[in-house]
């Protein structure tokens, strides 16, 4: 595809000039013309990506720098050039300072210097525009990592405060079986805080890694995430059903892979519902050339419909239970987006929850 | 000899909440104290309960899943008869004191104190003698 043409607005009072000039450059640029500042303007406003204005100074009704005075708080985007056959310092002062522009250039314009001209502006006008974007998404990094500031120091603080308070009591007590509760709720409170940590890690992995794209092998990598939870040990109660339907190679990153079934997985076995008798987890891999479709489901606590969208949010719990960092599912989406994926949810309160994730092949 | 009052502690934190029920006892002037790790429970329990000419001093964290402590004060004013609401000084606990929560907070009156956590016994005897 050929590269679209740079689009210039030239405004000038006199028609020959604007014929003149059009006629030299309409071959290496884009050129609007208008015969007036009112006219400059419409065109302005009509082609927001008009990146080079030409003006000149003495017109009827309003002057050049008049007019790039106005036009520079409403679009301060494209670079403004004067030109001018009466070269007077009043009117090069007027134009640097009120109508910030670029270059002033002096009539009868030479080709050579009117092309240099915008090429150095284009240049300018490229690195404003970058700058400007660079910025804005700085100015969301910074509030984003304010908001993670704040609730990484509530959420680690949490936990530690309430270990001093418990030490504080194990100092004073005698009565062993208290001692033995607390240790039970420190641990806890200790496995949270350590749990916070391990995923602030990951998130920051996730964000900073480059993709390793290679062929994936399902079944060896989910053995490795059942013995990595220690799920005989730790839910015996828990039947684990695993599935691997693999067609055809499948490539994609396998650390991210990694990140999304492990978490997805352990979620599965952490909210069970304690009073049923069947408890179950299953996971299914379906991969072939198109992609692959997983399938993490369980007959556990279940998830209200209402928090199907917050639960991908960072430091949402979806449960008051103590273990949930409120970063796991926060990952996996993040993780997912990278591999340009989709996860879907079903849930029913009471009943289990079953996550679909789409990986396209890589 | 000093007054003694009920006690409502809502933390979702297991820990805090048996640390806080063991400092407020420890401060002898507690008539009974009630634990709940779901602010919505406690919500419940403060409609069921008949009004008791003694009151309750109610400590409540900020930063809690499903129901906040501002979501908790929010659906008691509007789910709490007026005459019963008075009944009940509400604190709020915080492990990191946020210049936006503190603002927050100061904008319900019925809000006593705002509490830097852990909970220490001198800082509730303290709210108590001030009361």
């Amino acid at each position: 595809m050929m590269e679209e043409k740079l689009k210039i607005l030239y405004v000038d009072d006199e028609e020959n000039n604007l014929i003149g000039f059009k006629a030299a450059f309409r071959m290496d640029y884009n050129v609007l013309t208008a015969a007036s500042a009112k006219e400059g303007l419409s065109l302005i406003e009509e082609h927001p990506d008009i990146k080079i204005i030409f003006c000149d100074q003495r017109m009827p009704e309003t002057t050049g720098v008049e007019f790039f005075e106005e036009i520079s708080q409403r679009f301060p985007e494209p670079i403004r050039m004067l030109l001018t056959g009466y070269v007077d310092i009043q009117s090069v002062v007027a134009a640097i300072n009120r109508g910030h522009v670029f270059r002033y250039l002096t009539k009868p314009w030479r080709e050579p210097d009117v092309k240099s001209a915008i090429e150095e502006g284009y240049k300018f006008y490229v690195t404003n525009t970058t700058l400007a974007a660079r910025n804005k998404e700085l100015q969301i990094a910074n509030a984003e990592l304010d908001k993670f500031a704040y609730s990484v120091t509530h959420d680690l603080r949490g936990p530690i405060t309430g270990l001093i308070g418990a030490i504080e009591i194990i100092k004073e007590s005698e009565d062993l079986a208290e001692i033995k509760h607390l240790a039970e709720l420190m641990e806890e409170s200790a496995q949270r805080a350590n749990a916070l940590i391990y995923n602030i890690h990951q998130h920051y992995n996730l964000n900073r890694g480059i993709l390793t794209i290679a062929p994936i092998d399902f079944e060896g990598l989910l053995e490795e995430l059942i013995a990595l939870n220690q799920v005989k040990k730790n839910y015996p109660a828990v039947k684990l059903e695993m599935e691997v339907i693999q067609q055809d190679v499948f490539r994609s990153d396998r650390t991210m892979l990694q990140l999304i079934i492990n978490n997805l997985l352990s979620n599965a076995l952490k909210y069970q519902r304690r009073e049923e008798p069947n408890k179950f987890v299953s996971i299914s891999v379906k991969a072939g050339k198109d992609g692959a479709i997983i399938e993490v489901k369980d007959n556990g606590i279940g998830i209200a419909e209402k928090y199907f969208q917050s639960i991908f949010q960072m430091f949402f719990r979806a449960n008051s239970d103590e273990a949930g960092s409120g970063f796991g599912l926060y990952n996996v989406k993040d993780a997912i987006n990278k591999l340009n994926g989709d996860i879907n949810i079903a849930s029913d309160v009471g009943s289990g929850t079953t996550f679909t994730v789409s990986i396209p092949q890589k | 000899m000093d007054k003694a009052y009920h006690f409502i502690l809502i933390d979702d934190s297991k820990l805090d909440g048996f640390i806080g029920e063991k400092v407020i006892h420890n401060t002898g002037r507690s008539l009974s104290v009630q634990v709940f790790t779901d602010a919505s429970l406690a919500l419940e329990f403060i409609k069921q309960r008949p009004v008791d000419e003694k009151k309750t001093i109610v400590l409540v964290d900020i930063l809690m899943p499903l129901m906040t402590g501002f979501d908790f004060i929010e659906a008691f004013l509007k789910d709490v008869p007026a005459d019963k609401q008075d009944n009940y000084i509400i604190n709020l606990l915080s492990s990191s004191i946020n210049e936006s929560d503190l603002i927050k907070s100061q904008s319900y009156p019925c809000v006593n104190t705002f509490l830097s956590k852990p909970i220490k016994k001198e800082m509730l005897v303290e709210i108590l003698d001030k009361l």
